[in-house]
């Protein structure tokens, strides 16, 4: 900083071309230092570090030590032969793709529903926010509870209509116990986010299409869905981010075990010793981990593509 | 003119304003293990807040001239907080760590010699130090060790007609426990859950069936794993158990409808309150089963930049939780069975709860004694393989 303080800003027109940088060049890097030594200490340094740790073959003793041997690619073709990491990736996609088309189609029919601004519409959207607003340590242990085999109320609702009680948290069954979980955990996200974008959509809209004798369904699928595509992209994308890398019920409710061990999950049990093995994995962690923002940024570039083509086609 | 002068100026405050508080930051970082006069000290015990009676006995071993800076955390959490202290450099002075934690905290260089240090380790049972003891060399001290039981609810039992003196074999166990629920009330609560709690639970039947813990994959697990599945598919235990750490199971212990309980030595205050009874676990061809010794071990972790005198300090901090009179009061506050027999014996008289426990803990094994390091990957077996059962 002292240098820029120094140099005069003369004649800066003429110093266009010359190798010292101008004051004002200087000024700029200032304004974005706080940011890219943010991005820096917070970001780069992070991933790195993880990328470093998916390329050394760490151990608790390397790692205190600090002498973890170079693995190049060996840990990655470990993780990619053991077939629990495609059984886990099978169940990690189920678990997405399904959380997120029910958590969208419930948030997007409540979101039109409450449109209607009708009487206390306000107040029944507020409580549609509680599992937003609950810690997920209490809505998870809450679901454990509705859904235990023996005791739980969801087994005793459904005994009502002659249905046999369900082992909701056993091996088979425990990925669907956590994806109805996680789907009603995501509704409030959904139906926020859904309900502000169709506030954008003109009323002048509907009541022309009333006019032209569109009816509801008409009404929606002409107007209100195509018209509420920007939002329903970034709610997909943030929904997808989200979910993916999903710990805490899925661990509150099952730690993972079966069907319901997901690639976060996994990743969390061997970077810190929980689940079956108390061995820590380090840098099967960190590679399953690096596959998972692998996965993040393909969904986010699809999203970015998917909005150029939108907005080139306008 | 002004104008650029005005944002080299601001760009100058910037830098100076991101700088400082980098520097801050590392400031912060960096102090906090550095004071020479506050002992730190670890413990697995994050349930006894500030004020607590372990609280104020840990913090009254403070030296002469120290201070005790005590922080309480999940068990797990000890262990890898340790692992990234030790490394930075900035760990604690005394950490207590979980018994199956103790051989892979050795390899890892985390904890030290305590003898060398000057910490009295002559006198303890070996069953119970084992854990500690790697290669000849006692890198950390239990001062007592906790048992599971097989807890039963007297009035469960008189009801369905069942003599818990009966129980002596996994025979007339599995006969009483059908009983009882015959009789209408519900069997017995264990934790099978995922991870080495679950084993820990498990072990017993394992080495009652006369399981060695080099063959995790042999016929006494195949049976122990028949015995405790069975009790689920059989409707006698809670589908629940394959996901109840040990208080959830002791919570359905404690509705009262159940006969049985497995759980451990420091529920016995709060049995005695419910009017339980307790039985040692039995064997499967009858006699007592082995149980797991479990409880922690106080350690001294390892520092780059060694500070002798410090050092000093903080074995005498072990050293006065873990000598004399001071053994079987340490042991009482946390509920544990003392690791030597003068002070279990002053734990036996002044308190009526534990007599029952004795033979347990004295016959107890560590875990990790005979198989080391190895126990990480054996206990994983063994959860994974009992996780497979109890969810058929």
């Amino acid at each position: 900083m002292t240098s820029a303080t120094a140099s005069a800003p003369t004649h800066a027109d003429a110093r266009r071309r010359s190798r010292r940088i101008r004051p004002t060049t200087w000024a700029a890097l200032g304004f974005a230092a706080p940011l890219i030594i943010y991005i820096v200490v917070f970001y780069v340094a992070p991933l790195a570090q993880n990328m470093s740790m998916s390329l050394h073959r760490f151990t608790r003793r390397t790692f205190v030590t600090g002498d973890a041997p170079f693995a190049g690619l060996d840990v990655y073709g470990e993780v990619l032969a053991d077939p629990t990491f495609w059984n886990t990736l099978r169940q990690t996609l189920i678990f997405v793709v399904l959380s997120i088309v029910c958590q969208y189609s419930i948030g997007l029919a409540l979101a039109v529903f409450f449109n209607q601004n009708f009487r206390l519409s306000g107040v029944l959207r507020g409580a549609f926010l509680v599992p937003w607003l609950l810690p997920p340590m209490i809505s998870g242990t809450t679901w454990q509870w509705m859904m235990d085999a023996d005791n739980g109320i969801i087994n005793r609702i459904i005994g009502v209509f002659g249905i046999d009680p369900v082992w909701w948290l056993q091996a088979d069954h425990s990925l669907w116990a956590v994806i109805i979980a996680n789907i009603w955990l995501g509704i409030p996200f959904n139906l926020v986010i859904l309900y502000s974008g169709l506030q954008n959509i003109s009323t002048d809209l509907y009541e022309a299409a009333a006019l032209d004798g569109c009816n509801a369904w008409q009404r929606f699928w002409r107007i209100t869905f195509p018209l509420l595509r920007p939002v329903t992209m970034i709610t997909l994308l943030l929904g997808f981010v989200y979910t993916l890398k999903t710990v805490d019920i899925i661990w509150i409710m099952t730690q993972g075990s079966g069907s319901s061990q997901t690639l976060a999950t996994w990743a969390y049990a061997m970077a810190f010793g929980k689940g079956h093995s108390s061995t820590i994995r380090y840098s099967e962690a960190s590679v399953v981990g690096t596959i998972l923002m692998v996965i993040a940024l393909a969904f986010a570039f699809v999203y970015l593509w998917a909005q150029r083509r939108d907005e080139e086609g306008r | 003119m002004e104008s650029s002068r005005f944002s080299r100026t601001l760009a100058a405050g910037a830098a100076i304003v991101a700088a400082v508080s980098l520097a801050a930051c590392g400031g912060t970082g960096g102090s906090a293990g550095v004071d020479d006069k506050v002992i730190e000290f670890w413990d697995p015990y994050p349930q006894y807040a500030e004020g607590s009676d372990w609280h104020e006995w840990v913090v009254d071993c403070a030296p002469e001239g120290y201070t005790i800076k005590r922080q309480g955390m999940p068990q797990n959490d000890v262990l890898n907080s340790l692992t990234t202290a030790v490394k930075a450099d900035n760990a604690p002075d005394v950490a207590v760590l979980d018994n199956p934690f103790m051989p892979t905290a050795v390899d890892s260089g985390l904890v030290t010699d305590l003898a060398t240090a000057g910490v009295d380790v002559d006198g303890f049972d070996e069953n119970i130090e084992g854990p500690g003891i790697v290669d000849g060399v006692q890198y950390g001290l239990a001062f007592g060790s906790n048992a599971l039981g097989l807890y039963y609810n007297p009035e469960v039992l008189d009801s369905a007609g069942v003599d818990p003196a009966s129980i002596t074999d996994w025979d007339s166990l599995n006969a009483a426990i059908g009983k009882v629920v015959d009789s209408g009330a519900k069997g017995i609560t264990f934790s099978g859950i995922t991870g080495e709690e679950g084993v820990f639970q498990f072990l017993p039947w394992f080495w009652g069936a006369g399981g060695d813990l080099s063959e995790p994959e042999s016929q006494a697990a195949e049976d122990a794993q028949a015995l405790v599945s069975g009790w689920i598919r059989n409707g006698w235990a809670p589908k629940s158990a394959t996901t109840d750490n040990q208080s959830a199971s002791w919570d359905l212990m404690l509705t009262g409808e159940y006969g049985f309980a497995e759980n451990g030595s420091w529920q016995a205050a709060a049995a005695r309150e419910h009017g339980f009874g307790m039985i040692p676990i039995p064997a499967k061809d009858g006699g007592v089963a082995p149980v797991a010794t479990g409880g922690e071990f106080a350690t001294l972790p390892y520092h780059k930049t060694a500070n002798a005198e410090k050092t000093e300090a903080a074995a005498s901090v072990i050293t006065c939780l873990t000598s004399g009179e001071n053994l079987a009061r340490t042991n009482e506050t946390i509920g544990y069975l003392a690791a030597t027999k003068t002070a279990r014996e002053t734990q036996v008289r002044e308190n009526g709860l534990w007599a029952p426990w004795v033979e347990s803990v004295e016959g107890a094994r560590g875990r990790t004694t005979d198989v080391g390091l190895e126990y990480e990957t054996i206990s994983a077996t063994l959860s994974e393989n009992l996780q497979a059962a109890l969810n058929s």
